[in-house]
Order: structure tokens, then sequence, then C-alpha cells
């Protein structure tokens, strides 16, 4: 009796991992596997399983009038340069606020993270306005400073929470042998940092690497990262589909394997640091 | 005297801050001054930029705008509908990735995945996915005889479908959070639930579920806001329609800021929008600090 509800349950187990499975990775398959398939195949009125794959799409990215290296050109540069500010003044800011003992502290993290979670929306339209003043449209100054408008916060906030986990002994054993405070943040509390410091850039990094809302408002030609290239496809009349597949995987898998270098720290990055 | 030795000045600490808290200031209090003042002026893009102080009539415009009720209206079903299914679904899938024994990092891995996806590129599998003629899911829905045409374009079906897509993308979060919080169950109460013969619906309510309502909150929390933060996905879509069907308030806000260039209007939407998200931020703070208490 209890034999046969164990096999039953291990069956039903199975079966549910596999739904949650399938619900899961079958657009995504889809995708990269349709990336491959030449157009007429892409777009036949039922799915196809067998087709001979072309590198055809991936080809056309590259070459030609829309060549995509220059829309990664621009999506490292501003995801790159506003992630490494974000970092250097998240950590330095981040061992201060965990460190200091001021009245109000409190009320400061609450600013911090009330910056983070400000909707897009409505971050968006002041920041139009002040970049059409100071003529920072369609510049990678401006795609920069959006993404620190969210990005700053999340280091700092989290950087915090990194920091206040960090066993104090140490710091105190470096003091007591007369380390500057500096030192002491440099060479004892920083080194110990390794995984806050990898999964902060990396979420960063992923933040501002998909961001759409932000690089259509502000960008231009001159500074089209790749969700923007994807979305031009997307609203063309007749859809490329073939090569809109194409960049939905370029822009996909790099992140999903950054994402899940840092799977340890995940839950710490995404729930800015309340479940540990 | 000796406070003094133990705790020296904290100028270090205040000029480590000051870098990061002053460009911060420079990207979220001007910009929110700069809001308030547009949404009290009548602001004008056309032969260079200028704003004419207009008094409450963008603020009392937004208490009468139907349009701005019925957006948020559909916000809030929107707002339930994805964080309600993606809570429900989330805890279900980590309690069953937490009984897995073999392949249990796999797994996680694997499901973890589309939390790392550009919110264009969900819209874009929406997009290719329910394509009328091509699209996988649409195959699927007319040949076991669910639903035939298209999709996106019909007013019921284009608000599921980019709930569907919502909930696609941030189910894994959730999951991993409550994941989490299953793995600090105390196995000791659970083994002692074993050998009195408790049932596993008995031990999932009375013990497990208890236990990770903290975190069950965070996880409501963080989505919640989020929710409010992100647009990219409809705006990707179905752009608000039909029919404003999916127009909630982030799409609408865009509308008015960058179809219609109403900017001291939209500045008004959008403070309303950010009131929500503060609301919601206080509580997450409380929360995190009540746990802090106890650990």
């Amino acid at each position: 009796m209890t034999r046969i509800s164990h096999v039953t349950s291990r069956v039903m187990r199975f079966v549910l991992v596999g739904l949650v499975l399938a619900w899961t990775l079958v657009p995504i398959a889809w995708m990269v596997l349709s990336s491959f398939k030449p157009d007429n195949v892409i777009t036949s009125a039922s799915p196809q399983l067998i087709f001979s794959p072309t590198l055809a799409h991936y080809q056309a990215l590259f070459s030609g009038g829309n060549n995509l290296w220059h829309n990664i050109t621009a999506s490292l540069i501003v995801t790159g340069v506003s992630t490494a500010i974000a970092v250097v003044l998240g950590a330095m800011g981040g061992y201060g606020l965990s460190r200091i003992r001021i009245r109000g502290k409190q009320h400061l993290a609450f600013w911090i993270i009330s910056t983070r979670m400000a909707p897009i929306a409505a971050v968006i339209v002041p920041l139009y306005l002040m970049f059409r003043y100071l003529n920072l449209l369609d510049s990678y100054t401006g795609l920069i400073v959006a993404y620190l408008s969210f990005n700053l916060p999340f280091a700092i906030w989290l950087m915090t929470a990194f920091f206040d986990d960090l066993p104090r002994d140490l710091e105190e054993a470096a003091t007591i042998d007369g380390a500057t405070k500096w030192q002491v943040f440099w060479r004892v509390a920083l080194p110990l940092m390794k995984p806050g410091i990898a999964t902060t850039t990396i979420l960063c990094f992923i933040f501002a690497w998909n961001d759409y809302a932000f690089a259509t408002t502000f960008g231009g030609p001159g500074t089209s990262t790749i969700p923007i290239a994807a979305a031009q496809l997307l609203t063309q009349t007749g859809i490329d589909w073939g090569q809109l597949l194409a960049i939905g995987t370029v822009v996909v898998c790099p992140m999903a394997v950054f994402g899940l270098l840092v799977k340890r720290w995940l839950v710490t990055g995404l729930t800015l640091g309340a479940v540990k | 005297m000796t406070t003094r030795v133990k705790r020296p000045g904290q100028g270090f600490e205040l000029a480590m801050m000051t870098p990061a808290l002053i460009l911060l200031a420079a990207i979220s209090l001007v910009p929110l001054g700069t809001m308030i003042y547009m949404s009290l002026s009548k602001v004008s893009l056309i032969g260079g930029l200028s704003l004419s102080f207009a008094g409450l009539a963008n603020w009392t415009r937004l208490f009468t705008d139907p349009d701005i009720g019925a957006s948020w209206l559909r916000t809030v079903v929107y707002f339930v509908a994805t964080v309600g299914l993606e809570m429900v679904l989330g805890t279900l899938i980590a309690l069953l990735v937490h009984s897995l024994i073999r392949g249990r990092n796999l797994v996680l891995s694997l499901v973890l995945i589309p939390m790392f996806i550009a919110p264009i590129i969900v819209g874009l599998l929406g997009r290719f996915l329910f394509d009328p003629s091509f699209g996988l899911y649409s195959w699927l829905l007319a040949s076991t005889g669910l639903y035939e045409g298209n999709v996106m374009g019909s007013v019921g079906p284009a608000m599921y479908t980019v709930i569907g897509l919502d909930v696609w993308e941030w189910t894994p979060l959730v999951a991993l959070i409550v994941l989490a919080g299953l793995t600090a169950v105390p196995t000791d109460i659970l083994e002692a639930a074993d050998v009195d013969g408790a049932s596993y619906r008995h031990k999932l309510w009375h013990i497990v579920l208890p236990a990770i309502t903290p975190i069950l909150l965070v996880a409501l929390l963080i989505r919640s806001m989020d929710a409010l933060r992100f647009f990219a996905i409809i705006f990707i879509t179905t752009n608000g329609g039909p029919a404003d069907s999916t127009k909630t308030v982030p799409i609408r806000l865009y509308d008015i800021a960058f179809r219609f260039f109403d900017l001291g209007y939209a500045s008004a939407v959008g403070l309303t929008m950010l009131a929500v998200s503060i609301i919601i931020a206080t509580v997450f703070v409380r929360v995190l600090e009540r746990r802090e208490a106890t650990p």
C-alpha cells in the first residue's frame, strides 16, 4: 500500500517537474531553435521540428545596413560604465552607511530604497525635460545617468546589506594593530566582499542591459542599444522574424549565464538583502 | 572621554558616503523637484522648452479624468492577477523543487532563466508565440479548440496574454525567494510531525506555511513594487490596445507624455504613481525591521 503510494507520488512529482520545465523553457527553446530556421519554416502555419539549420539570420545581423555591432557597442558602453560607477560608489557608500552611527540613519536608508523603487514611467518624465534642457538626449552620458538612477541606489542598499553581515572582529583586530580606516576597508573588508561585489555587479549589469523604456525615450540613432534594435525590427511592417529571433538569442543567452553565475547570492540580491 | 577613544569621529564613514549621496541626490531629488514643479506648470516643447505656471490645473484634471480612473482600475486588475498568480504558482513550484532529492539544483537553474530575460524580449516572445498565422501557442490553442483567432488583438484575451507573460517572467523570482524560506524551516519539527503521523497537507498547513509567512511577505512586496515599476511587456506587445483594454497607468502616462507631449499632466500622473510605490516601500522597510528584531 505505502509502496504503491510512494511510487505514484514519485511519478506525479516527475510529471509536475516536466510541466514546470515545459512552461518555463518552451518559449526560450522555440526562439533559439527558430533563429536557425529558414524564413519559410519560421512562418509555416504548423510548427516544424525538422529543417535544415541555417546561420543566415545571424549573418544578416552583422552585415549590411543594420549592423548589430553598433548596437552591441552602445549597449556595452552604457551598461558597463553605469554598472562600474554604481558598484564603486555603491561599495564605498554601502560601507560608510553600514558602519556609520548617526541619528536619522533609517531615513537616509529609506530615501535610498524608495529611489530604487520609483516607477520607471514616473522617473522618465522629469529626466526627459532635464536631458532636453542639458542637451543630453541621444548621448551616452544621458543613458548612463538614467541607469544610475536605479542602479546606484540598488548598489548602495545591497552593499550595505552585505557589509552588515560581515563579521566585525577582523576589522577590529586590524584597527588595534594600527591600520587606518581606509586600510581596514581596502585590505580587510573589501576582500571579504567578493560575493557581494560580484552579485551587485552582475545584477546592475542585467538591469541596465535589459532596459528598454529609458533607451527608447532618451536614446537616438547614435545611442541605440540592442533592445532598441529589436524594437525597431518589431514595429516594422513585414517583421523579419529570423533576425528578430537571432537578436533575442543574443540578448538573452549571456544574461542567463551571468545570472546563474551568482545563483548562490541571487536571493539576497533580488530581495535587496531582505532574505539571506 | 573614554567613549571618545572607543568611538572616534565618523568623518571617514561620511566621506565614503558623500560621493554616492551627492550623485544620488542629483539624479533623484532634482528630478523629483522638477516633476513637482512640472505638475504645476504647462510645459511646452514647441519652439524651445518653456514652462508657465498653471496652478493646480493638472491636478484637478487628474481627479476628473475618467481615462485615468479606468487605467487605475485596469492596473489594479493587472496587479492583483499577476502578483496573485505569481505568489501561488511560485510557492507551488518552490514546494515541488524543495521536495526533489536528485537534480534539485539543475531544475532550479532552469526554472530561474525567465527572470534574466529583458522584458522587451518577453514581449517579442509573446508576439512570436501568439502570432495568429504561425505562432506555436496560437497553433496549440487552435488545435485543442480552446481559442481561434488573434489573441493579442481581442479585448479579453489580450489582457490574459500580457498577464500570462508577466507571470511567466516573474514566477521564478517568487519560487526562488520561497525556496530560500523552505530550506530554513527547521527539519526537527517536521521529523517530529512525521513520527506523530501527520499528513503532508497537515504539515504544510500547520508547520511549513506559518514558518515561511514572513518570507512570503517579502516576496509579495518585492513583486508589488516591480509590478508598478516595469511596463515594457505591455509596451511592446499591445501598447495598451486593443481599444485601451490593456492601458494601465504607466502606459497611459507614457502616452500623455510622449504622444501628446503634455509633460505637465504626465508629471501629476507620475507623482501619484510615485506616492503608491512609496507606500509599498514603507511597508517593505517596516517588515525588514521587524524581521531583524526577531530572527
